[in-house]
């Protein structure tokens, strides 16, 4: 067997005729935060599920720490913890008894749920009934829940959806300490590249039940080339000119653009232009953020 | 299944599931109470062969009802704990097996039902011994009208608490408990295979046992049913 904490082949979940997730071979190795991508409605949540074996595939198989989910599903659940979409609690109990009805179906020592309320802090609300919390809390709460049987792999679905931002940043910080103190792998869902581009090592973009794209987050910054763009005086004669010059050049009714030089030939250019009396107001760089990428990627649904 | 059953116990804390336990018991007693308080010249009369069967009687007449609505109440209210913020896909994410969970509800529904029997025996030899019955109890017959409704109804139970988990929307359940309910209520002139009959313990060989035996097959089934059909769905 390979590495791979998790793994699954041409996994696919079709709903009537339409297919809610198509063919998606998804890798997490071990000690890694994966960012799993895409819109709203593309697949990730149906992704999920079929992973934690609460839905059936259409076909394709599931490995999770090498073993396969249709026969050993409970023993891999064992060590995996799970917060899919919007927490799941028991209103009318405290935090604490939210955590020891769970405790008691792991079977791990009543200790733990001190040291799981103390990661999420939430020591000093253990005994407030579930409902009066805020959604942030609760949030919390179902990762203190996820985190209660010692779990190798955590699952997270939207963990920020519905957060202020104060509350991102603490579950972003909480996330990105997890592989760090206690070697857990991570696979972790959004709809917000940014919020990846800030945690995860490792993204996979999904769109329409397809993913379109699987690698490291750097290699996902590659794509961000850049271009240079410049303003002149009178822009239609000076890009002829470029172009009759042999520069490679795009122009608009505003600016010039120079793509994919270096820098030696950007101050050629504009050495040149000097040279031939015109004006230039403005040379800047125009980088593609990761957000556009996403936006390419995902064919423009905008999602962001 | 202990874990499960534990757990199970941790959820319905501060629930009105427990205090509906004792209600329905108490209810039944304190309504004979007030029967018995009110025409207890006519109908100590009446019962003067037998004064503790006339009384269990009297008793039976209002508890097959409220335990047909009762169990449809608890069944619903324990599926609805889950249902509340779909805690479905934590528990069933959790390792223990869909057939445990599913079971544990009805293992759980039925212990419930089990303790308001309990209730409703020793509230009922209270009634009597209060109406100065005498203390010649007939103990035997009062657990076999307190207990074997209970088994008989049992193919309820498990009818009720698979209807509740499948169906997010609790109306299902609780229409089909309240027309079982009242279907019960006139089912003495009914067939003997009819399961509504059941629980009255009414049948043509004159012994109770028929009635529990029949009620306990059929719920083996419908519990096989439900568990099946259960584990086959996805987790919404």
């Amino acid at each position: 067997m390979n590495d791979y904490i998790i793994e699954t082949n041409g996994l696919t979940k079709k709903y009537g005729s339409t297919y809610v997730v198509n063919q998606v071979d998804l890798k997490v190795k071990k000690g890694e935060i994966y960012g799993f991508l895409g819109p709203n409605g593309a697949g990730k949540t149906t992704t999920i599920r079929m992973v934690l074996g609460l839905a059936r595939p259409t076909k394709g198989s599931i490995h999770i720490f090498g073993k396969d989910m249709k026969k050993d599903k409970l023993s891999v659940l064992k060590k995996v913890g799970s917060l899919v979409e919007y927490p799941s609690y028991y209103g009318h109990l405290t935090a604490y008894e939210n955590l020891e009805a769970v405790r008691i179906l792991l079977d791990a020592p009543k200790s733990r749920i001190d040291e799981v309320l103390s990661i999420v802090r939430l020591t000093n609300d253990a005994k407030r009934p579930v409902k009066g919390f805020s959604l942030g809390m609760k949030q919390r709460l179902g990762i203190a829940t996820a985190l209660l049987g010692n779990p190798e792999l955590l699952i997270l679905d939207e963990p920020t959806n519905g957060l202020d931002p104060s509350g991102i940043i603490e579950i972003r910080e909480l996330i990105k300490s997890m592989p760090k103190e206690h070697g857990i792998t991570i696979l972790v869902s959004s709809h917000l590249l940014s919020e990846m581009e800030q945690m995860a090592t490792q993204v996979g973009i999904i769109s329409k039940g397809k993913m379109i794209f699987q690698d490291s987050i750097s290699t996902l910054r590659q794509r961000s080339s850049s271009k240079i763009r410049i303003k002149v005086s009178d822009t239609e004669a000076v890009s002829k000119k470029l172009l009759s010059w042999g520069y490679k050049v795009g122009s608009n009714e505003n600016y010039i653009f120079v793509e994919n030089t270096s820098d030696r030939e950007i101050a050629e250019i504009i050495r040149k232009l000097v040279n031939h009396q015109c004006s230039i107001y403005r040379v800047e760089e125009e980088k593609k953020s990761l957000e556009q990428i996403f936006l390419e990627l995902t064919g423009g649904e905008a999602s962001l | 299944m202990g874990k499960v059953i534990a757990s199970e116990f941790v959820k319905i804390k501060r629930k009105m599931i427990v205090f509906l336990v004792f209600l329905g018991p108490f209810g039944v007693v304190s309504l004979e109470l007030v029967n018995f308080w009110l025409r207890y010249d006519w109908l100590t009369n009446l019962y003067k062969d037998n004064l503790w069967r006339g009384l269990i009687g009297e008793v039976m007449m209002l508890s097959i009802p409220s335990l047909m609505l009762g169990l449809t109440i608890v069944t619903s209210m324990i599926a609805n704990i889950e249902h509340q913020t779909n805690a479905w896909k934590q528990v069933l994410a959790l390792p223990v097996s869909k057939a445990k969970i599913f079971t544990g509800k009805l293992l759980l529904s039925g212990m419930l039902l089990f303790v308001s029997c309990m209730l409703l025996f020793g509230g009922t030899i209270i009634l009597g011994i209060l109406l100065k019955f005498g203390t010649d109890i007939p103990f035997l017959y009062v657990i076999k009208m307190c207990f074997f409704p209970l088994f008989s109804a049992m193919p309820f139970v498990a009818l009720q608490i698979w209807l509740s988990i499948v169906c997010k929307n609790q109306a299902i359940p609780l229409m089909v408990g309240i027309v079982g309910t009242a279907v019960s209520m006139f089912s003495i002139t009914f067939p003997d295979w009819v399961p509504w009959k059941w629980p009255l313990l009414i049948n043509e060989w004159g012994n109770p046992i028929y009635s529990v035996i029949a009620g306990l097959i059929l719920a083996m089934v419908v519990y096989a049913g439900g568990l099946l059909d259960f584990i086959r769905r996805d987790v919404k």
